[in-house]
């Protein structure tokens, strides 16, 4: 029974499962490998400056994508920022309500030009205001891993 | 035909390897920036962009064309993704040509790159879902399987053999030795091919490209600008593309058609009545050893089955009467898809304008052809560039 003779009850139609049986191994590049590195091994946030444009990408690139020119000029940023925008998630990727809702946060960093997401807790929803100052907390030296969660989260300074 | 005229004025590309390091978009950015180093042009020079790249699957990286688009000199400008399959990197050149030609844009910048590393346990799970799901898929499979029916056909067809093949592959791999991005340049005999492990008969280890990471750019200008830029543009001649049916198993798999009729569109609007004489240098697309052998039949360059005998002869050797891959081809500079077509535009560049080096062919070639092949087993592209 095709559509053309309106399919009342999609049971119906006969389907099966199937899946693109692939997995992915990622590469942090050139530039993510030594920004991870830097926060695992030294809790630093570094960018990449690009002094024609006059911007400090973080995450860092290897190159500028206004300009092209290959960014060699590697600058530490301040673990504070202030909050750009943010969002209350009160579901998971399936629909499910959320043990707690969690707050995901557009933080511009000091000495940074372009802005990084991240986790925004130890805050009521409530109380977030555009441009509040917060910070990074990172995990304990001994529990990073090379991964933009070695930071946890980022809270509210003072 | 109202046309403008286009020139190819730079080319750059990455070492092709295994896996890198650089994400997608540094791959592009490595490629991209030493195209426009090679013109002295710099990116607000550009007018537009066009990014050729085969399924997400194999970066694990879906939008990958958006995604990689900064990398590729894309920021603010008119940017498109093409995607033929392998067809890719020797269509996503006719993609910027049309740019140009068109009168839409005087310069356009050209960019592949493929990152396959990324898939695991192997491409080949991608690949699998191309296969017709309810007739062919609960079969399981595998992308070789086509390969093998399809060089089994052509062998049986014309009395071939398979060490017939292996000469490509032993010409290739060996000339890829001269080539500074190549990944598996290497010295291998018709009895190394022949003694490499069978994957699916009679398609075995030797005869196949390998799995790699790369990019290649090329930069693209209308003729008024094309002369300002360099004393030495090489020239889009004729540019063809065509597809066969979607289903495999509804052709003779002994004959590409498709890329016969690429071809002929090509030679149409380059002028080229006869092709053996007025082609100098070929860079036909060689996943496979009998691939070259295949699509040189297919691009009227020797008559159908005659193609071994091509090799066997010299007659494709680097310093033969007509040089086929140069470069090492994907059998031996690598085969990260998009990127390993655009390397064929790239060799015709650099050898038509005598800067190949080592992989220099003799005597001044005035035209070459590229051609890849891909899709659902069904596109030929093709572009035939002069000097
Ligand atoms: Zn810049």
């Amino acid at each position: 029974m095709g559509i053309l003779e309106k399919v009342a009850d999609n049971r119906e139609t006969k389907a099966w499962y199937g899946d693109i049986p692939v997995q992915h191994l990622y590469t942090a590049g050139v530039a993510g490998e030594r920004f991870l590195s830097e926060i695992r091994d030294n809790g630093k946030i570094l960018g990449t400056l690009c002094e024609k444009c006059n911007f400090v990408y973080v995450p860092p690139m290897i190159y500028c994508e206004r300009c092209f020119a290959r960014l060699t000029e590697w600058v530490p940023v301040s673990h504070k920022g202030v909050v750009e925008s943010f969002t209350v998630g009160y579901i998971d990727m399936d629909g499910k309500p959320l043990p707690e809702p969690r707050v995901m946060a557009v933080i511009n960093l000091d000495g940074a030009t372009s802005s990084l997401v991240h986790f925004l807790e130890e805050i009521e929803p409530d109380d977030i205001t555009f441009g509040m100052e917060v910070e990074a907390v990172f995990r304990p030296k001994g529990e990073r891993k090379g991964s933009i969660l070695d930071i946890s989260h980022f809270r509210p300074v003072g | 035909m109202g046309y403008r005229k286009v020139a190819v004025v730079g080319a750059g590309m990455t070492k092709f390897v295994r896996r890198s390091l650089e994400t997608g978009k540094e791959l592009s950015f490595e490629a991209s920036h030493m195209a426009l180093e090679s013109c002295q042009l710099t990116l607000d020079q550009i007018q537009s962009v066009v990014f050729g790249s085969a399924p997400d699957a194999f970066d694990g990286v879906h939008m990958k064309g958006e995604y990689i688009s900064d990398g590729a000199g894309a920021f603010r400008k008119p940017y498109m993704r093409s995607y033929v399959g392998g067809g890719t990197g020797v269509f996503t050149p006719i993609q910027g040509w049309w740019h140009v030609a068109s009168g839409m844009f005087d310069t356009c910048l050209v960019v592949c790159e493929e990152k396959m590393s990324p898939c695991q346990p192997h491409p080949q799970g991608a690949f699998l879902t191309i296969f017709d799901h309810t007739t062919e898929r609960p079969l399981g499979p595998n992308l070789l399987w086509i390969f093998a029916l399809e060089m089994n056909r052509y062998m049986h067809r014309h009395g071939i053999t398979e060490q017939d093949i292996a000469q490509v592959a032993v010409k290739n791999k060996k000339n890829a030795l001269d080539h500074p991005c190549a990944q598996i340049g290497r010295e291998v005999s018709i009895d190394d091919v022949m003694n490499s492990e069978v994957l699916a008969w009679p398609v075995k280890r030797l005869d196949i490209s390998p799995v790699s990471d790369g990019a290649c750019a090329i930069v693209l200008a209308s003729e008024e600008v094309a002369k300002r830029i360099t004393d030495k543009p090489v020239w889009f001649e004729g540019v063809g593309w065509n597809l066969e049916t979607a289903y495999w198993t509804n052709r003779d798999l002994y004959y590409p058609k498709q890329v016969e009729y690429a071809a002929r569109m090509a030679y149409e609007m380059a002028g080229i009545r006869e092709p053996r004489k007025e082609i100098n240098i070929v860079e036909p697309y060689d996943p496979f050893d009998y691939k070259e052998l295949h699509h040189l039949e297919g691009l009227l360059l020797c008559d159908k089955g005659k193609a071994p005998e091509l090799t066997r002869s010299g007659v494709t050797a680097r310093n033969g009467d007509m040089p086929v891959c140069p470069s090492g081809g994907l059998l031996g500079v690598g085969n990260p898809i998009a990127a390993a077509g655009l390397m064929k535009i790239c060799e015709l560049f650099w050898q038509l304008r005598g800067e190949a080096g080592k992989r220099q062919v003799p005597g001044s070639p005035r035209r070459g052809l590229a051609q890849a092949w891909g899709d659902l087993m069904q596109v030929g592209t093709v572009v035939v560039l002069g000097r």
